[in-house]
């Protein structure tokens, strides 16, 4: 486990209602250890993504251990490749998974919980991909 | 040295997501390698999505499996979880 505390996730989604969802979720199965933030719709509260509320989820998400992005679909993916190709203020280090959404998310928390680096955050988000539930 | 350990617990309700969050979080501690078996179904104890995924519900013999150095005690803490965290109303 490092000094700098652990990985902080991300889950950027078209639904604000949808990326708080997942978050509950995440941070109940990672037993509340991890900050599982969400940066879900536009700013004014419809179906999008705000490059305003996704710096803002970054921020409080990063406790200097860095940060996993989860974006669901589409332009959710686009508008964190956009923040990202800015670059500025934004936590280090930083990775996007590409990964189921709600599994990737759980996924993600646990191994968030457990000490794991970012790399080893996003692998686990991943690799979920892999998992069957039925 | 690679020990082995094993113990069979019969679930008192369903393997839900909190509980099997908190069985990987506590199976990441450990060196040993451990599973979870039920009769049909078998999952890694360090995996939370493969833990959900062997669906396991009341009433169900669940066997815990470690290899490793620690696997006594591996098999001690999952098994005890297993049993507390099924308990109804938890």
């Amino acid at each position: 486990m490092s000094e700098a505390g652990r990985v902080g996730i991300v889950l950027v989604s078209h639904s604000a209602a949808l990326a708080a969802g997942t978050a509950e979720l995440a941070g109940q199965v990672g037993g509340g250890e991890v900050i599982v933030m969400p940066a879900g719709g536009t700013d004014d509260g419809r179906l999008g993504t705000s490059i305003a509320k996704i710096r803002h989820a970054l921020a409080a998400a990063d406790s200097g251990a860095g940060v996993v992005v989860l974006p669901d679909l589409g332009s959710s993916v686009l508008t964190v490749r956009a923040l990202l190709a800015d670059g500025e203020g934004l936590p280090e280090p930083l990775a996007v998974a590409d990964a189921p959404f709600v599994e990737g998310a759980v996924a993600a928390t646990i191994a968030a919980a457990v000490g794991g680096d970012v790399k080893a955050v996003a692998s686990a988000a991943e690799e979920a991909r892999r998992a069957r539930k039925l | 040295m690679r020990a082995s350990s094993e113990a069979s617990i019969t679930l008192a309700g369903d393997l839900h997501a909190r509980p099997a969050g908190s069985l990987a979080i506590a199976a990441a501690k450990f060196e040993s390698s451990i599973e979870l078996a039920t009769a049909g179904r078998s999952a890694d104890a360090k995996s939370v999505l493969s833990v959900m995924g062997i669906g396991a519900t009341s009433g169900q013999v669940v066997t815990v499996r470690a290899i490793g150095p620690d696997a006594a005690q591996a098999v001690a803490a999952i098994a005890g979880i297993l049993a507390d965290a099924t308990k109804v109303g938890s």
